[in-house]
């Protein structure tokens, strides 16, 4: 049941079909962990606090750095310094105060992030850096989880969807199998605010979908945004069968 | 034999794999992304596709950035 309070508080989604009070309730038992709380991150966790998501995870180690500013929307001048995930817990408590709001101030190895994805239905992957991309999908694939994954560089976007609990799903792994190289990140590349803002949207898009039980624009699918011409781009990924991470070798 | 590689029409021998294409063009084989028709191609898959006939290939490259 909802609170009176809810009620007012998610009127505009109470009157969709889509959503409704049993979408709502949906929402309101959804457990997410957002790993990376910068311009991805972001606005993912807003959107998501101020949907109603029940439990939201929040995942990161970097303090706030006034050159985060330019993109990372949830901060302010006067947090420079503190630490991302407590800053961004707190502002989360004040969009909405009916959600319950977890940090987890460090870098997860394996078995600690295996541990926090059995108390999870989803995950959104905004991190940085593809060590992390390649660890959290294993753990995801392992785990069976859900993971969508956002990135942005430049002008161009990133955003794809692997639904772990279905034995054919295709990964991470299975798009871009050498992790070795160096990608192109945001501190070496440059990014346009609201290209990231723009993924990071579309992740707390397809979460609110995946919660709530409308099916999805990007599973098995890897969408590219070109932030010049705003066209989008799909492509379908196949489960590659001979994925080290989850195919018949693993 | 006509192709387009990121909407760029290229001419490219017949019998021309995909782990040629990225030598022709000079591309890194690590880190890239080959889609053949909107259909992401496996890295374990590009020395048995044969390009054909008005193939749309796509390239591109894994970004981390967030
Ligand atoms: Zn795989």
């Amino acid at each position: 049941m909802l609170t009176e309070s809810e009620m007012l508080r998610y009127s505009r989604h109470l009157l969709l079909e889509d959503v409704g009070e049993l979408g709502q309730k949906d929402l309101k038992n959804g457990k997410v962990l957002i790993i990376g709380m910068g311009g991805l991150g972001s606005p993912a966790a807003m959107y998501l606090a101020g949907a109603g998501v029940g439990s939201l995870v929040l995942c990161d180690f970097d303090c706030l750095e006034v050159s985060n500013l330019q993109r990372q929307i949830g901060y302010q001048t006067g947090d420079i310094g503190g630490d991302k995930v407590e800053l961004m817990k707190h502002r989360l408590e004040m969009i909405n105060p009916e959600i319950r709001v977890r940090s987890i101030n460090q870098e997860m190895a394996e078995d600690q992030l295996l541990m926090e994805l059995m108390m999870v239905n989803l995950v959104l992957d905004c991190t940085d850096n593809m060590a992390s991309r390649q660890m959290i999908n294993a753990a995801c694939v392992k785990a069976k989880v859900p993971l969508i994954v956002g990135a942005a560089i430049r002008l161009e976007g990133q955003l794809m969807f692997f639904d772990h609990r279905q034995a054919d799903s295709a990964c991470y792994h299975c798009l871009f199998p050498n992790s070795d190289e160096q990608a192109l990140n945001c501190s070496n590349s440059g990014v346009l605010g609201p290209v990231v803002g723009t993924i990071g949207t579309m992740q707390a898009l397809e979460a609110i979908k995946h919660l709530v039980g409308l099916p999805s624009g990007v599973k098995n699918k890897l969408k590219l945004f070109d932030g010049k011409t705003l066209d989008w781009q799909t492509f379908a990924v196949k489960k590659d069968s001979e994925c080290s991470v989850c195919g018949k070798n693993r | 034999m006509n192709i387009f590689v990121n909407e760029q029409a290229l001419e490219v021998a017949p019998d021309c794999n995909i782990e040629e294409l990225l030598e022709v063009l000079d591309k890194p084989l690590q880190g890239t992304a080959v889609a053949v028709n909107q259909n992401i191609l496996s890295r374990s898959l590009w020395g048995d596709y044969f390009l054909q006939e008005g193939d749309q290939i796509s390239l591109f490259q894994a970004i981390a950035g967030g």
